[in-house]
């Protein structure tokens, strides 16, 4: 039973979605609203879920003292913080918490990212060689693109943008419809798989 | 070749990554302190956003939907987009809504929507309504609730009132009237939109995302799916140009902008060294003069490493190293 009720619930409502889909009724409308209602009760649950495990984690390690538990309390004082000075101040332009997101948490995440930039250039320095025909074809097109997305590029020659904005129309974009086909008829084949109830590895276990 | 230029070679193929990382940080730093003119060229993806937003001036029965689904980490790329799409919305008096799916995106869109509106006497509700942070559970339902009724769908706004008693809301049901959505993420959620909003209702649907993503939508743009797409920072760049040199333009002849012409565009430069523009309707153009230097530094790097690469080649009789 305990395999079987939750496979019957998402077999019924799989189907359900997918007649909702192709079947322009009023029956199937109401189904529709019926479950927006449903979602929206269940959504906040989702977050104090995620908020519990988040205080479990995170006070576990704490109380284990595990190596570097030092960074679970910041991660614990920055939630509790935060969510006080929102609770308390509320979230409009001059609060604590606008405070916090433009003094913290905006330049922090900002800084993350703007690493990509020296990993990047780095990594292009380090294993960006021409060592056979394929790679000199792709550091071809890397410079050819990179010189088209800044105004340089248009400086040395009208050709450059041009160049690049081919790439990027034909040879990129065969790639990636090819690879965005294979993606979509394996989805499909994944979902009928999980309809069908041939593929349970989501309820755990193995068959 | 002589031995000093072989071993000059050897060295900076196995130079110490933290010599690149210094001029990586200076190449992008001294652009950022010290702004310069560089042109901006204008592309048709971002022309035709422009346009298209554009053509709702001064019409209150057509609205803009700005979706937000990034946080702070891709600020510098995707924020000077939103504040050039909201101060050219304000501009020409066109009504804009902004909902956002992740909670670290709601302040985002509270910070874009203040930056935006110190120079206009606009009002929330009146000109414009933040719908505020609606989870991403609800995504799908509020894409596809939007098609037929907005006020049912989204309920209330971020302070909490009721949308369907809204002023702003006065002409504006669903997709046919609020019908262009941009959406700007560091991810393909463009394509959500795309499979429900405009294929099930017809919504005019582009996207604004980081660089990275670029490649990812092009199937979409090539298709039409996607009406316009602002192509990362240069993307955003080609937006303030926009602004600056139609909505925001001031004369006798046109007090309220003047409308868009190729010609214009193509041969006006605006300086951003000056006062002129503020600065953050300019941060993508100085952002750009920083991103070319990085790139032609790295292209330097790319071709040093090469030829480093082939005459140790050479040196080792043609084997790869």
């Amino acid at each position: 039973m305990k395999r079987q009720i939750p496979l019957i619930i998402i077999m019924t409502l799989g189907f359900m979605f997918v007649a909702h889909s192709f079947i322009p009724h009023k029956i199937s409308a109401d189904f529709f609203d019926w479950f927006q209602d449903w979602v929206k009760a269940i959504s906040p649950f989702a977050v104090s879920l995620g908020v519990i495990s988040l205080f479990m984690v995170n006070g576990t390690k704490i109380s284990r003292k595990v190596p570097n538990w030092q960074y679970s309390v910041i991660t614990l004082a920055g939630l509790v913080f935060t969510a006080l000075a929102g609770f308390i101040w509320g979230t409009q332009s001059g609060t604590p918490y606008m405070w916090l997101f433009e003094n913290v948490q905006m330049p922090m995440s900002a800084t993350m990212f703007a690493l990509l930039a020296f990993y990047i250039a780095s990594a292009a320095y380090k294993a960006f060689r021409a060592r056979s025909a394929q790679a000199t074809v792709l550091l071809l097109a890397a410079i050819i693109v990179m010189l088209g997305q800044v105004p340089l590029g248009a400086m040395i020659s009208k050709w450059i943008p041009e160049t690049s904005k081919w790439i990027l129309n034909v040879p990129n974009l065969a790639a990636k419809r090819a690879i965005m086909i294979g993606v979509g008829l394996g989805m499909t084949a994944t979902s009928l798989k999980i309809l069908l109830g041939i593929e349970r590895t989501y309820l755990g276990g193995g068959d | 070749m002589n031995k000093k230029t072989i071993k000059f070679f050897d060295k900076i193929q196995n130079i110490d990554r933290r010599y690149i990382y210094i001029v990586v940080a200076l190449a992008i730093i001294f652009p950022l302190l010290i702004p310069f003119n560089s042109p901006t060229y204008v592309t048709k993806p971002t022309e035709d956003i422009y346009k298209k937003i554009d053509s709702f001036s001064g019409d209150k029965s057509k609205a803009v939907l700005l979706s937000f689904t990034h946080d702070a980490s891709t600020m510098p790329e995707l924020f000077p987009m939103e504040v050039s799409v909201l101060r050219h919305c304000f501009e020409r008096d066109i009504k804009v809504f902004t909902i956002c799916w992740i909670p670290a995106a709601a302040p985002l869109v509270d910070y874009a929507i203040n930056t935006a509106k110190e120079d206009f006497d606009v009002q929330s509700g009146i000109d414009y309504c933040n719908f505020g942070y609606k989870p991403y559970a609800l995504r799908l339902p509020i894409m596809l609730g939007m098609g037929d009724d907005i006020a049912k769908a989204v309920e209330t706004d971020s302070q909490g009132r009721k949308i369907e008693n809204l002023e702003i809301m006065q002409d504006i049901k669903n997709y046919d009237d609020m019908n262009l959505v941009v959406d700007f993420a560091a991810s393909g959620s463009a394509i959500q939109w795309i499979t429900y909003a405009r294929a099930k209702f017809g919504a005019n649907i582009a996207a604004g995302v980081t660089a990275v993503m670029v490649a990812d939508n092009y199937p979409y743009l090539q298709t039409g799916q996607l009406m316009g797409m602002f192509r990362g920072l240069k993307g955003a760049a080609e937006y303030e140009k926009l602004v600056d040199v139609f909505a925001s333009y001031k004369s006798e002849d046109h007090p309220h902008g003047r409308p868009f012409s190729k010609e214009i565009i193509d041969q006006t430069r605006v300086a951003i060294t000056g006062d002129a523009v503020p600065y953050k309707y300019k941060k993508a153009r100085i952002g750009m003069n920083a991103q070319s230097v990085a790139h032609i530094m790295m292209i330097f790097f790319i071709l040093i490493g090469n030829i480093g690469y082939f005459i140790t080649r050479k040196k080792v009789g043609g084997k790869h190293v």
